[in-house]
């Protein structure tokens, strides 16, 4: 072990957040299990993406990593600093760190602000420089982002749905944050505009060195941006690796089932295609074993009764009872 | 001749005098058992289209069309009583968010029984045994106990087999499917694809597939109509019109797309976006956002020409071959 080692920008660590369902008035809370033991790394300046169905926890871990919500057990590191138990004073320094961009810019925008009151606003609260110097630099972020100066005194209904997203960007940029997470920055928008958002948010890593939480469905916007991929089913990491590694020889029934579920172009993929059954199970109940097991092609008796562990094999890490046999 | 036949429908909203053009002059032609799929971004007019077809356009939004006819029955001069009767009989739709489609109020037994109620009639205890029926022919998990329940007791998969089955329920010829699998996951909206593709061969049922997704329609149909500012830009058969796009549109639509990016920095993109009520350039629509636009696209408004199953709507077609 390398004692003088720089730890990673954001760390978790067997990361659980439980939330308690009421049942009725006289019975015992459920627990949903939205997070269950999920661990990994991001360096600085890289893109991780989480992908999976929804109810497999990608929001929760995005609430946890921008400290909207406390996890309920585990350690989440940011800049070696475990949020959980820092101070007030160091979460306030954290903080700014770690932006956030919404899926739908028709909701994450206050439609009775004008665009330059919206980035000037993070700046206002957080530092102390003076107004002309946050219009300064709004009016500079605006045109890193593709905005024309003009636009700083205009709502936000006066925008297409792909230049709110460019100044959903912009807000969270606006205090130089070392993370950004996004959650599904693209699915609201059309082929074309996702196409220049994304590029812009790749342009954007290049210039700040930026790392991106990059949470998604779409695993071929995952494929062009991601540097690693976090694959979720129901609260638990079941596979992760290089983008490469995931998309060139996925090892886990799931992840094959989900780029075998995704529609490609290539009509010849038509035949293959082999949709998995079922839905996700409720976070309330999980199956016993591996939570998968149910809609799994390759499950046998073991699955239904113990739950594999994470465990690295030919470069990946794949929680898989049968990883070895299959292929 | 064809099961639906549509030629120059328009549909405009807002005042005459300054409308905002939704769909202009489209021509589409659906035969009995085809599955058709209809492509473009928000604003394209895919949408406004299938309501029209559907009857569903209210005042103050103005339909036009030379001919609008399903199953040799002219849509434009029958009654509303008897376009009320086609709704669910003859053709069905099914649209983009499932959960907002039911009414919350009901049990899907009821929704179910109500659909059979209007078309078929028959006794309460046979509209439930046809429910049931239906609700096996979409493979809902567990149908006896999905029967009595609650559309929030439903996830969004699972409504979207409720509504599947509703619009099947009569049998129709036509099924429109507006974004059907949009708000789903990956793995759900494969089997729900699936499953109208299943039931569109055994009943010989034509399929209108609306998506903004290429994907979606390149694993599913058989010809595409790419819609672009309320006009149709490009039809043709797959793989070819796929794989040899004429219109610059449908080029660059495909080009932008993550999957024909791999290995590459940038995504490539269409400049600028959709133009909107005000901003409709004269001449050629997508002028403004085309790489090969040149001074005759600025003037005159190209004509959808070319052979009846592969028309195009440009000046300068592409051979299909880069340029």
């Amino acid at each position: 072990m390398n004692t003088i080692a720089i730890p990673p920008l954001l760390e978790a660590r067997n990361l659980v957040k439980h939330y308690p369902v009421a049942q009725g008035p006289f019975r015992q809370p459920a627990l949903a299990r939205a997070l269950d033991g999920v661990s990994f790394e991001l360096a600085a300046g890289k893109s991780l993406a989480v992908v999976g169905e929804s109810g497999c926890g990608k929001s929760t871990l995005a609430r946890q990593v921008t400290m909207i919500e406390a996890p309920s057990a585990g350690q989440l590191l940011l800049l070696g600093i475990d949020v959980g138990s820092a101070t007030r004073e160091q979460k306030q320094k954290l903080r700014p760190l770690v932006q956030m961009v919404f899926q739908n810019p028709y909701a994450s925008l206050n439609p009775r602000k004008r665009i330059g009151a919206i980035l000037e606003e993070p700046l206002a609260i957080n530092t102390r420089i003076s107004r002309a110097q946050r219009r300064e630099r709004t009016l500079a972020m605006m045109d890193r982002v593709g905005l024309r100066p003009e636009h700083a005194g205009r709502y936000p209904h006066m925008f297409s749905g792909g230049q709110r997203q460019r100044v959903a960007i912009a807000r969270a940029l606006m205090l130089d944050p070392r993370l950004v997470v996004a959650d599904e920055p693209v699915s609201a928008l059309d082929v074309s505009v996702q196409a220049q958002v994304l590029n812009l948010m790749m342009d954007l890593q290049a210039q700040t060195g930026v790392a991106y939480l990059f949470i998604s469905h779409n695993l071929a916007v995952v494929e062009h941006i991601a540097d690693r991929v976090l694959v979720m089913y129901l609260g638990r990491v079941v596979e992760s690796g290089t983008k490469r590694a995931i998309f060139d020889a996925p090892r886990h029934p799931y992840t094959r089932a989900l780029l075998a579920s995704t529609p490609r172009l290539d009509a010849g993929a038509r035949r293959s295609r082999q949709p998995i059954k079922g839905e996700l199970p409720s976070p309330l109940a999980p199956p016993p074993g591996c939570a998968f097991h149910r809609r799994c092609p390759y499950a046998v008796d073991r699955c239904a009764v113990e739950a594999p562990a994470l465990e690295a094999h030919d470069g990946h890490l794949v929680a898989c009872h049968r990883v070895g046999e299959i292929d | 001749m064809a099961l639906l036949e549509i030629e120059q429908l328009s549909v405009s909203f807002g005042r005459p005098e300054a409308p905002l053009i939704a769909v202009e002059g489209v021509d589409l032609a659906i035969n009995e058992g085809e599955v058709v799929g209809v492509v473009g971004e928000s604003g394209s007019g895919k949408s406004v289209s299938s309501l029209a077809i559907m009857g569903l356009i209210d005042p103050p939004g103005r339909v036009a069309a030379k001919r609008m006819a399903l199953a040799g029955k002219n849509l434009l001069d029958i009654s509303s009583r008897e376009r009320r009767a086609m709704l669910g009989r003859d053709v069905a739709m099914i649209f983009q968010d499932p959960m907002a489609s039911l009414n919350p109020c009901f049990t899907v037994a009821h929704q179910l029984m109500e659909t059979l109620a209007v078309h078929v009639g028959g006794r309460a205890s046979e509209r439930r045994a046809r429910a049931l029926e239906l609700l096996r022919q979409v493979d809902m998990p567990d149908p006896e106990r999905r029967l009595n329940a609650y559309p929030h007791q439903l996830s969004g998969g699972m409504s979207q087999r409720v509504m599947v089955a509703m619009a099947i329920a009569c049998n129709p010829r036509l099924l429109i499917a507006d974004e059907p699998t949009t708000a789903l996951d990956v793995t759900i909206q494969a089997q729900l694809l699936d499953l109208l593709l299943a039931l569109q061969k055994q009943r010989g049922m034509a399929l209108l597939l609306i998506t903004h997704d290429l994907g979606v329609v390149a694993q599913t149909a058989q010809r595409v109509v790419v819609m672009y500012a309320g006009q149709v830009v490009e039809t043709g058969a797959l793989p070819r019109i796929f794989q040899a796009p004429r219109h610059p549109y449908t080029r660059a639509l495909l080009a932008a797309l993550p999957e024909n990016n791999v290995g590459r920095q940038r995504l490539q993109t269409i400049p600028g976006t959709v133009p909107g009520q005000f901003d409709r350039p004269a001449g050629c629509l997508l002028q403004p956002r085309c790489a090969f636009a040149a001074p005759r696209c600025t003037q005159e408004r190209p004509a959808l020409f070319g052979k009846p199953d592969a028309l195009v709507r440009c000046h300068f077609p592409l051979d299909g071959e880069a340029r």
